[in-house]
């Protein structure tokens, strides 16, 4: 999962894979805007075919938190 | 042709009259078929529908008791949303939409503040209703949007509609006061925008954009924003669109492609990520791109709320695609002015509405016209701040062209403007952090689109306690904060400071 997450964030901003860490955090370190965010998600919901709780994803900070929650739909 | 309308009453008569079979809205539901697997489909409504279903509501607000009250509406954009409040200001009620988004203590402090009698609320913000009934004694009634409720002693708003007879009832005249909408202030506290019909009737009716009844518009932004709620609902009504509801802001490509808008209206940050999704693919003929995303009959958007770079203008243009920029405040109902397929000059927003007239005053925008608030509810020192002689004085500094198109060059008020529309007042966020023992001065201000707090710690304090890492710790205060605070509040950069911020005179930070 966690990979799969990582091709799919160099979608939607300027960072190399090699600089995405696990702790990075999508707004405060790799540069995000909330509806990048969002529309990332939702992406993500169509490619796996899951349903991805809108109040749940607003307390995502970082990305092994996003794979570890995405883990959890599939 | 679009004729004015002065009262929101007359407005969505004659949406009936004229589109009455036509669809109003069109939205998402899960329905379970015969296995038990849920499936989405799209439901529709037509105006007639809305119109009698709304008429139905008014009924059910005077057999309440409650007509002519403060009534607030929570919840997501929904048809039951709207209904609820065409039914509330159609019946000579104020409606006062607010944000789903903040905490609950929050929404009930603003409940009592806007004198509400009345709780209208989707089943998500169950909560909030149950934190009312139990903290805010001036309420009566709290209506369930939907069946299944969680609230002790919720009534259910469609068994009210379904029950009641409406005969007729108060017929509201320009001058009454339709909603209160909260608005973020610069000493820290919202404020409630009055608007009567006329002010919300007119700016949406008052400039014929040229478009056809029947186009499709998805509505994407949330409609306790007066920009959602005038130019999708209202101006939708009046021009006859077809509204499609956005169920999730997960889900604005998936929803594109499935109710086909020709126009959106969005803030500037969704303009940004979508001209990422455009540009994903840049060897591909640009047509088949726009096809790809957002399909092959899409033409507009209209881009407000917050500063748009020009140069997506330009971007989006290779695709096919108008963005027409305009410029408002929920004080004038909200459009000051916009552009327009006619009028239209990059990098300008747009020409004054036919409604209003601009002035500058020292180099801030000042307006007059219909759309104009009645001031600030129960605020009236901040009311006389903002209008002088029926002149709404905006904190926007700008100038007008030799053709009479508007250009905005900064903001007079400390108020932050976020890419996504919303303003955050940073004397709100600087009050709660100063709480903290470890903090002696805080500044927020906007850095580069996104929140920041620069900090000077107290030394005194850190020397007492023996905090060894302070820029640790200060993150630590900001996590916290972070956790309750609404997305378009939260903190993502931390400075810290080892001197004092140099003060002006009367002991103030200087902010800039």
């Amino acid at each position: 999962m966690y990979e799969k997450l990582v091709d799919i964030i160099v979608n939607y901003v300027e960072v190399k894979k090699e600089n995405i860490k696990p702790e990075s955090r999508f707004m405060e370190d790799l540069g995000f805007t909330s509806f990048d965010f969002m529309s990332m998600l939702g992406e993500i919901e169509e490619a796996l075919d899951v349903e991805i709780d809108q109040e749940q994803a607003a307390d995502i900070r970082t990305v092994q938190e996003a794979a570890d929650y995405l883990s959890t739909l599939v | 042709m679009v004729e004015l309308r002065s009262t929101i009453h007359e407005l969505l008569e004659k949406a009936a009259e004229s589109y009455g079979t036509q669809d109003a809205f069109r939205y998402k539901v899960k329905v379970a078929d015969e296995s038990g697997k849920k499936e989405t489909k799209i439901e529709s409504k037509t105006y007639s529908q809305l119109k009698e279903d709304s008429d139905h509501f008014k009924a059910a607000i005077e057999e309440l008791g409650e007509q002519g009250k403060h009534i607030a509406i929570i919840g997501a954009t929904s048809y039951s949303w709207v209904v609820a409040y065409y039914g509330i200001v159609n019946g000579g009620s104020v409606a006062v939409p607010l944000d789903a988004n903040l905490p609950a203590e929050d929404l009930c402090e603003l409940l009592d503040r806007a004198d509400v009698t009345t709780l209208v609320y989707d089943e998500l913000k169950a909560d909030v209703a149950v934190m009312a009934a139990e903290k805010c004694p001036k309420l009566k009634h709290i209506v369930a949007m939907e069946a299944e409720s969680k609230v002790a002693n919720a009534e259910y708003m469609w068994k009210l509609i379904e029950k009641s007879a409406p005969a007729g009832g108060y017929v509201p005249v320009p001058e009454d006061l339709a909603t209160i909408m909260f608005t973020s202030g610069t000493t820290g506290k919202s404020k409630g925008v009055m608007l009567t019909h006329r002010n919300l009737a007119e700016n949406a009716t008052a400039l014929d954009m040229g478009y056809e009844p029947g186009m499709v518009v998805m509505s994407v932004l949330p409609v306790h924003h007066a920009y959602c709620l005038s130019m999708d609902i209202l101006k939708g009504a009046s021009i006859g669109a077809i509204v499609c509801i956005n169920d999730s802001l997960l889900r604005v490509a998936k929803n594109i492609k499935l109710f086909e808008p020709n126009m959106i209206l969005m803030v500037p940050l969704m303009v940004e990520t979508l001209a990422k999704k455009l540009e994903e693919a840049a060897l591909v003929p640009a047509p088949i791109i726009k096809a790809k995303v957002f399909g092959k009959q899409f033409h507009t958007i209209c881009s407000g709320g917050a500063y748009l770079n020009p140069a997506y203008i330009s971007m989006f243009k290779k695709y096919g695609i108008t963005i027409l920029q305009g410029y408002g405040m929920t004080e004038n109902a909200p459009v000051i002015s916009t552009n327009t397929n006619d009028a239209f000059k990059a990098g300008s927003i747009g020409k004054c509405m036919p409604n209003c007239e601009v002035k500058i005053v020292d180099e801030e925008l000042w307006v007059k016209g219909s759309s104009v608030m009645q001031g600030y509810y129960k605020m009236p020192d901040e009311t006389a701040e903002t209008l002088e002689d029926g002149w709404l004085k905006t904190g926007d500094l700008g100038y007008i062209d030799e053709d009479g198109f508007l250009f905005l060059t900064g903001r007079k008020k400390n108020l932050i403007i976020t890419p996504n529309g919303e303003n955050v007042s940073p004397e709100e966020i600087e009050n709660k952090l100063g709480e903290n023992r470890l903090i002696q001065e805080v500044l927020v201000r906007d850095s580069e689109g996104v929140i920041e707090a620069e900090i000077f710690p107290d030394l005194e304090y850190v020397k007492k306690k023996k905090i060894k890492d302070v820029q640790a710790q200060l993150q630590d205060i900001i996590d916290e904060y972070n956790k309750t605070a609404p997305l378009y509040k939260r903190i993502f950069k931390l400075k810290v400071r080892d001197v004092e911020f140099e003060k002006n005179t009367t002991k103030k930070i200087k902010r800039f």
